[in-house]
């Protein structure tokens, strides 16, 4: 894409939306990558030739979605309420999760996945166990499995120390400074961390494609920080790249065709290879941002007295 | 040039009174020739591409895949496609090779693929877009992908056509021997440069040995060609 004005940056040329073009130089577009590359780097005279282009747009496709797993730290946010069935769809776009947080009285509350399963499909059975069918022969199924049921009514008891506790609102004394319950938790081998968690709790289930919450959770606000693979939901035309990662890009489409195709010495492979491997890891330092001023700030807690 | 090539290859064959070649006769063997030697640009272009790769070519005035590719650019040429129905496009029909057919709105290329390959195009990373289309040929038709694009004027053809075919025309004289009438509404000069000519009266001639059945002419011809073709 050609450069666009000064004016045409900020105001879209008065067009609206007026903020489409605010920050688009940090980018460069998937068109423009795929064309540089075929003319650059494909070609009679070049290591890549007889190259079509769609074999060079899978493979800067496929390098785009990678980067977007891990390399980008271009962490997209969606907030949704609960619904009534402790449940949360995952985004279009989504892949994996970064961080899932309530957002409760102006606070927002980090949620820890459940390490125990709490959703099941269940199959209708007769009073002796044997699975119920239609007259299809389909499996007939209840609304909600029992475990979903009580996870929904809040019937299901949790093993963290929320709400759901079996030893929520206990009573405990103190007896010289130390609290001692007349339960087990901490009593011998100290707290179990891992469940040390009083908000609500969740498990993604992947195939379904929802978030299930306990049920602390409904009618909450839930906030999603999420990766998705950069795809933008099939528009090429909106498909983009940070243009410090462009150069690994080309490495990446360099790399990926000459190592798949006939006849290509062993050297000029490895030598793609060690190319794409190191200029992703420049990018990678690069977007880092490894700025002087905040480890600054961080450093000046150094000398706090710990008590 | 035609003129010129057809005096040439008259002065050879009439030498010994071989034979006389009628103009009907000229202008089928011409149009053979000229064929020939434009398809074999190509072989020889791509061959010096090779030479270059294996660094036996040399740059500026030595740069000989540039004066093959200035000969082929001369054939280029293009049109905006007609459309047949929906996405289906009409190729024009002179053409040798397309070079680059073009999505107009946007000016993006729409690239060739095959029959086979286009089937596994299915995927949600690999469906065609308006920003990458792609189109199949299917006899003189291309369908275009996605099946979006079906503008009227939406889609053009880079290409390189065949050369016209030549004809040497005249006027009757008296005495019955036809005089070059470089005026006629149909004639055609050939379309090759000047440098070919000494290959066009070779390969006219190799036709026109044949014609007459004087082995004599067709082998002169043969091995005048073979001479030109090892000097390249």
């Amino acid at each position: 894409m050609a450069y666009i004005t000064q004016f045409q940056y900020y105001t879209n040329a008065g067009n609206t939306p007026e903020d489409v073009n605010w920050g688009s130089y940090q980018y460069v577009s998937l068109a423009d990558i795929v064309n540089n590359f075929m003319l650059i780097y494909a070609g009679n005279h070049e290591l890549v030739n007889n190259a079509n282009r769609y074999q060079v747009l899978f493979h800067a496709k496929r390098a785009i979605q990678e980067l977007n797993y891990d390399a980008f730290k271009e962490v997209k946010v969606l907030e949704l309420s609960v619904d009534n069935q402790l449940r949360f769809v995952l985004p279009s776009d989504y892949v994996n999760w970064v961080r899932i947080s309530m957002y409760s009285d102006g606070y927002i509350f980090p949620l820890t996945e459940n390490i125990q399963v709490n959703s099941a499909e269940a199959y209708l059975q007769d009073n002796s166990g044997r699975i119920l069918f239609d007259q299809n022969g389909n499996i007939l199924r209840p609304q909600y499995s029992g475990l979903d049921y009580d996870r929904i009514t809040g019937a299901q008891k949790s093993i963290y120390m929320n709400p759901g506790s079996q030893f929520n609102g206990q009573a405990g004394w103190n007896y010289d400074g130390t609290w001692y319950f007349e339960y087990s938790i901490g009593a011998r081998f100290g707290l179990n961390t891992e469940t040390a968690n009083r908000n609500p709790t969740f498990r993604i289930d992947k195939k379904t494609g929802v978030i299930n919450f306990s049920s602390e959770m409904m009618d909450k606000l839930c906030i999603l920080e999420y990766v998705a693979d950069g795809m933008e939901g099939g528009d090429a035309s909106l498909i983009t790249v940070n243009k410090l990662f462009e150069d690994y890009v080309y490495a990446y489409i360099r790399y990926a065709i000459l190592s798949s195709k006939f006849g290509v010495q062993e050297y000029i492979v490895n030598r793609a290879r060690k190319e794409k491997t190191a200029l992703l890891r420049n990018a990678k330092i690069r977007i880092s941002n490894m700025h002087p001023g905040r480890l600054l700030m961080n450093l000046r807690g150094q000398d706090k007295w710990l008590k | 040039m035609i003129n010129s090539v057809r005096n040439t290859v008259l002065a050879v064959i009439n030498k010994n009174n071989y034979g006389y070649i009628s103009p009907s006769d000229f202008n089928l063997f011409a149009k053979q020739a000229q064929l020939d030697i434009f398809e074999k640009y190509f072989q020889k272009y791509n061959a010096q591409i090779n030479k270059e790769n294996a660094r036996v070519s040399g740059t500026g005035l030595a740069d000989i895949a540039k004066q093959y590719e200035e000969v082929i650019s001369t054939f280029s040429t293009s049109s905006t496609l007609t459309r047949v129905s929906a996405n289906k496009y009409t190729l024009p029909a002179n053409y040798y090779l397309i070079d680059v057919v073009q999505y107009n709105p946007t000016g993006v290329e729409i690239e060739p693929i095959s029959e086979s390959k286009l089937r596994y195009m299915s995927s949600t990373l690999m469906s065609p877009t308006a920003a990458f289309p792609l189109y199949v040929q299917r006899g003189n038709n291309i369908d275009i992908f996605p099946t979006t694009i079906t503008g009227v004027s939406d889609v053009s053809a880079f290409y390189i056509r065949y050369p016209e075919d030549p004809k040497w025309t005249y006027v009757s004289l008296s005495n019955g021997e036809p005089m070059f009438n470089q005026s006629a509404v149909d004639y055609q000069d050939f379309e090759l440069p000047v440098t070919d000519e000494p290959e066009l009266v070779n390969l006219i001639l190799q036709y026109a040995g044949i014609s007459v059945r004087e082995g004599d002419i067709y082998t002169f011809g043969d091995r005048e060609e073979q001479k030109e073709d090892a000097s390249e």
